[in-house]
């Protein structure tokens, strides 16, 4: 039993990875056995080709979006104990309940105990936040003896887990039975010293190891399912928001501080082995390691500033300055006084520690981007109260709490907003991993990473906006790889008001999750790349549509992924809904969606012919059973009905060639003729008809007062509601029809005028404010049916008259110069 | 508690507290700075209230945010000025007087700012016979209460940064960055002693005030004074500090009735927040702050009231005069936003008729 060696740790914290590193440095175990799924052994031999925050994503084979993620940072220990492990060639496996089991729980994985016991250990030293504890007491150790910290811990867990044993669950029971079930194993395969690293409430379970047939019958009969996995780039957002998620469980409020603290203690070590030539592989691999995640970020910083270079000097001479000014205060004599002094002097200027001070010029770095002025005296001053603060609240040195408070009071002139910059650029931060191309993937997450870099689309963890113009090829190629990954049910772009923009140009918001992997991981069931997994997607819902307007979203969508297999597949499954539909609302409601596919089409490497087709057969059904109904139906019914003839007209309009504008038009002319028709539709199309130029004015006024009189009320408010809806201009412009409209309603009696307010009144309010206004006038100053308008005034009419010639030239030019 | 200022309105913070402030000295076992009367940490615990070991209460003096006192501390033992801001009536000056008084042991050497301020109150004037009999000398120069602290390693206080004219703030900047202040007509600089430190306040409210330079801004660690988060702990400031005002003023009344000040901090909190606590009614704001320190100077007021006029408690009628005078500061906007709030929330709730009687009953000239 004394072979093995129990690290207790805290998942995700810095101080626990340099005590698990220097413990193993000291150990050196011939087997390194850390807290995680087993299924995810054979991933370890990839560890050389991560940056991390990485995260394991093991789903289950069958239905691939139960996944659950286990993630990983630099500062993790249990990444360090994996990096060690395989820097000084020593196996490293994982011991928990097998993925296959948590993944199979009803509610999915879940946290780890429900019971807090560093909150209770931080509350019987007196402590009110546990992270701060533990934060004093593990992770600001600096030269403890790392092993010696390990047993204190130990100790400290074993005095909890006696005194809350009825509180563990037994799923904490089963997952350290399985634990200890990987240590014996470790204990079989090898003589020499085992390290086991996990999280510390479980440390007391494991140091003692009952007969094996006790952990056996605990874990007996537990689901099973088959499971795969691989490694996929978490960031530090995403690392935040995880507090309490699947894996670990323990998520950090603060991975950016964390990274800091690693890295700075990280280039500590470094600098104190410069000297030593018998340098060992695995520092090296931490170096190399810590140099790259510094890379990454210079690349971040470089997009605000745009002199990642500069901001190395200035970080630089930001620290050498503090050390300049804190060699002043402390002087004895020196004329500035010298306050600081009275404090006790632990904190972050001890020799070659500039943990602090970097840090705040980095804050100073990010402040002045958003052109926030700080200057670097004030990074100086801002050190100093970090320091004072840690004094006077009695911590080893600053942590977090302190020199949040420090930016607030002196960077931020007690501003709470630029403080939230401040959290969210550096505290959460926003460095995302990376996988290298060795480690396995499906192949459509290859291909994934393949067509992003051919287009040049990183997958950025901050919201970007993207402008995409359709005639360029490559931005085509990115609008259609995201509209492929939105088929795949991969969000990275979202669409914005593409109608404003016209046909050439498409707008995104585009913003990569790192959670999206688990749909990457579900979709690549679908096919081995992109387009062809989007393919068959689109395919089976073609296949599955019952109506003609899932028929025609499909076919839209198919469209704009250029998937030509796809479009095919929606035309047929369009044919055949609207050979099925017997409903001429829902055959003409597909129709706009459609002619904005055409108009696209033209755009996409799609033939605009083929689908123009689909729309005149659309078109064609529609115009036939258009005046049967408008027959015999409710008001709600034609209501429906109008809307979808609305948008049918302009359709056609849009996308129909002349002949089959002129069935449609026919259609329009047989709903006027149709007995029983309802006056909502007919109305409407007796205004598009005349707006067509079909029916003459004379001619509208005959149908309308044919309506007013034949009509028994109701039937003639409604044809006069569907006829003015959207009007308001004409009905100004015409004094014929405005003579006419007014004879009618004068003509009313007061019990019909009175059924007709309400539908006119619908009618009218759908009008702007302006046009209200406008009719208002009309109405007032025309006096009578056919009275004059107001006294015309010749000199204001001709200067309107040249001002509008004015803007039409200008208009016609700069139109001009656009076509 | 004693008062050793007696025959004085007001002792300042070190005399009344003096005991307190010789306990704590006594008990501190900590480093002190340089002419410090208390470690850092014992200043946090006389602002905040305690009790030592030898059994002495320290009764809490700023009631909020540990974190912003021991930022404010922080800031004094490093030697950078500390600037205090907030709304009108977040205890700005009051924090700041019991700040000095526990660091210095003088709360007293205070400049205020006004429109008017000139130079000379912040730096220094002449006794001009002296000089004009003798021609410049030390004799003749008199010093500011900020040259004074900085002989003497004291803190000085600012109240109201911002009221005074930019010139003159802006003759902070040698005085806060240099630690020095040159006196030409001497041929000779002051220097300060370590230990002396600058408390300014300054309101972002108030209108009529003038915006520090960028240059002397970023000579202040800035900590904001929010007003009380809650309902409770207001009310806990509120009746504390009337009572305490109650017995300084020698009035022969009962301290407040708890409910009395609830009563009153829910009106003020509720105008000041624009909306009901349960947050169904939307209310129009009054032009004033309604600070906290002026609901206590309501209920003190009441007590005076009470004492002398009525009953010696204080009940709905006492409050009624003192909380129109606090709302109703402009005649016709506030007027008509304080008899809103009678009508539509003091009416509506049943325990407070007699508050919407008494209320009615006072005139506020807008009607």
């Amino acid at each position: 039993m004394s072979r093995v060696t129990l690290l207790g740790i805290r998942h995700h914290g810095p101080g626990s990875a340099r005590m698990v590193v220097a413990a193993l440095d000291a150990l050196r175990p011939k087997v390194v056995l850390v807290e995680g799924p087993p299924e995810a052994d054979p991933l370890v031999a990839h560890l050389a080709g991560l940056t991390p925050p990485v995260a394991l994503l093991l789903h289950d084979e069958a239905a691939p979006e139960t996944a659950a993620f286990w993630p990983f940072a630099a500062f993790s220990p249990e990444w360090q104990a994996l990096r060690w492990a395989a820097a000084h060639g020593v196996p490293a496996r994982f011991a928990d309940l097998p993925a296959s089991v948590t993944l199979a729980e009803p509610d999915g994985p879940r946290p780890r105990a429900a019971i807090d016991p560093l909150g209770l250990l931080a509350e019987a030293a007196g402590f009110d936040d546990p992270e701060r504890w533990w934060e004093d007491v593990v992770e600001q150790h600096r030269e403890a003896d790392p092993l010696g910290l390990a047993g204190a811990v130990a100790e400290a867990m074993t005095a909890l887990r006696e005194e809350f044993a009825d509180e563990i669950d037994d799923r904490t029971l089963r997952r350290e039975a399985a634990m200890r079930q990987a240590v014996r194993q470790a204990c079989r395969d090898t003589d020499g010293p085992v390290a086991v690293v996990c999280g510390a409430w479980h440390v007391p379970a494991l140091a003692h190891l009952p007969p094996a047939s006790a952990d056996a019958a605990l874990v007996r009969g537990l689901p099973r399912r088959r499971v795969s996995g691989t490694w996929v780039p978490w960031s530090h957002g995403r690392l935040a928001r995880d507090s309490g998620a699947a894996g670990y469980g323990a998520g950090v409020a603060a991975p950016g501080w964390y990274a800091h603290l690693w890295d700075s203690a990280a280039a500590r070590a470094a600098a104190a082995r410069g000297n030593d030539t018998a340098t060992r592989d695995g520092d090296n691999g931490d170096t190399a390691a810590r140099d790259g995640d510094a890379a990454t970020h210079d690349g971040d910083t470089a997009a605000h500033d745009g002199n990642a270079a500069a901001r190395n000097d200035d970080a630089a001479a930001h620290s050498d300055d503090a050390a300049t000014h804190d060699g002043n205060t402390a002087a004895p004599g020196n004329g500035t006084a010298a306050h600081g002094n009275g404090a006790p002097r632990n904190g972050s200027l001890a020799a070659g520690d500039d943990t602090v001070p970097r840090w705040f010029a980095r804050a100073c770095q990010l402040l002045r981007a958003e052109d926030l002025p700080v200057s670097t005296a004030s990074a100086v001053d801002a050190v100093r109260l970090a320091d004072a603060l840690a004094a006077l609240r009695g911590r080893p040195s600053p942590g977090l709490a302190e020199v949040t408070d420090a930016a607030l009071a002196v960077l931020c002139g007690g501003d709470e907003l630029p403080l939230r910059l401040v959290h969210e650029r550096l505290v959460v931060g926003e460095q995302l991993g990376t996988v290298g191309p060795d480690v396995p993937q499906s192949p459509l997450a290859a291909d994934l990473v393949a067509t992003q870099r051919r287009l040049r689309l990183r997958a950025d963890t901050g919201t970007r906006q993207l402008r995409l113009d359709l005639r360029r090829d490559n931005d085509r190629a990115r609008g259609t790889l995201l509209r492929r990954l939105r088929v795949l049910d991969v969000p990275w772009g979202r669409p914005e008001d593409v109608a404003r923009l016209g046909t050439f140009a498409e707008a995104w918001q585009v913003r990569w999750d790192p959670g999206f992997a688990v749909a990457v991981a579900a979709a690549a069931r679908h096919g081995s790349t992109v387009a062809s997994a989007a393919e068959r997607v689109l395919g089976r819902r073609a296949a599955g549509a019952a109506r003609v307007a899932e028929a025609a979203d499909v076919l839209g969508e198919a469209v704009n992924c250029e998937l030509p297999g796809a479009v095919a597949a929606a035309r047929a499954a369009l044919d055949r809904c609207a050979a099925a539909a017997t409903d001429t609302v829902e055959l003409l409601g597909a129709l706009p969606a459609l002619a904005g596919t055409v108009r696209y089409g033209s755009v996409r490497d799609t033939d605009p012919e083929l689908l123009r087709t689909a729309l005149h057969g659309l078109l064609a059904r529609g115009a036939v059973g258009l005046p049967l109904a408008c027959r015999g139906i409710d008001d709600a019914a034609a209501e429906r009905l109008l809307a979808a003839l609305d948008g049918a007209h302009e359709a056609a309009g849009l996308a129909a060639d002349p002949a089959h504008q002129a069935v449609w038009r026919q259609a329009l002319a047989r709903v006027l003729d149709a007995p029983n028709a309802h006056g909502l539709p007919a109305g409407r199309a007796t205004r598009l008809l005349w707006e067509a130029l079909v029916l003459d004015a004379d001619a509208v006024a005959a149908r309308l007062r044919r309506a007013v009189t034949a009509g028994a009320g109701t039937g003639a408010s409604a044809f006069v509601a569907g006829f003015l809806r959207g009007s308001a201009a004409l009905l100004a412009e015409d004094p014929q029809l405005f003579g006419l409209v007014d004879g009618w309603l004068t003509g009313l009696s007061a019990r019909e005028f009175a059924d007709t307010l309400p539908l006119l009144r619908r009618a009218v309010a759908e009008f702007s404010t302006a046009e209200r206004r406008m009719l208002g006038e009309r109405v007032g100053a025309a006096g009578g049916p056919e009275g004059a308008g107001p006294a015309w005034d010749e000199g204001r009419a001709a200067r309107l008259a040249a001002e509008v010639r004015r803007l039409l030239a200008t208009a016609g030019s700069t139109g001009g110069g656009r076509g | 508690m004693t008062i050793d200022g007696i025959g004085v309105l007001r002792a300042p913070a070190e005399q009344q507290y003096a005991a307190e402030l010789a306990a704590l000295a006594a008990a501190d076992d900590r480093p002190r700075p340089p002419n410090w009367r208390l470690s850092p940490q014992a200043v946090v615990t006389y602002v905040l209230g305690g009790t030592l070991p030898d059994g002495t209460v320290l009764a809490p003096k700023y009631v909020g945010d540990r974190r912003l006192v021991e930022i404010a501390v922080a800031t004094l033992v490093t030697d950078r000025a500390l600037l205090l801001v907030g709304v009108p009536g977040t205890a700005k000056s009051w924090l700041s007087e019991h700040l000095a008084a526990a660091v210095s042991g003088d709360s007293t050497l205070m400049v205020q700012g006004t429109a008017g301020t000139s130079e000379e109150s912040v730096r220094y004037g002449w006794n001009y016979a002296r000089l004009i009999a003798e021609g410049p000398s030390e004799a003749a120069l008199v010093p500011s209460p900020v040259l004074r602290a900085m002989r003497t390693g004291a803190v000085a206080r600012v109240e109201e940064l911002t009221r005074m004219p930019a010139e003159v703030q802006d003759s902070f900047i040698t005085i806060l960055s240099e630690k020095a202040l040159p006196v030409p007509e001497l041929g000779q600089q002051v220097q300060a002693v370590p230990g002396f430190t600058v408390i300014a306040t300054a309101n972002d409210r108030d209108r009529g005030v003038n915006q520090m330079s960028s240059a002397l801004a970023r000579r202040f660690n800035t900590v904001v004074l929010p007003p009380p988060a809650t309902e409770d702990a207001e009310v806990a400031i509120v009746s504390a500090r009337a009572a305490q005002l109650g017995r300084a003023l020698e009035l022969p009344a009962e301290p407040p009735a708890l409910d009395e000040v609830r009563r009153v901090v829910r009106i003020f909190r509720e105008l000041r927040n624009g909306s009901t606590v349960d947050g169904r009614t939307q209310l129009k704001r009054p032009s004033g702050s309604l600070s906290t320190a002026e609901a206590i100077s309501v209920v003190t007021g009441g007590m005076a009231l009470a004492a002398h006029f009525g009953d010696g408690r204080i009940g709905a009628d006492e409050l009624a005069a003192g909380l129109a005078g606090a709302v109703v500061r402009d005649r016709v906007s506030d007027d008509a936003a304080w008899r809103e709030y009678l009508e539509t929330v003091v009416r509506e709730r049943a325990e407070w008729r007699d508050l919407y009687q008494a209320c009615r009953d006072v005139p506020t000239g807008g009607a």
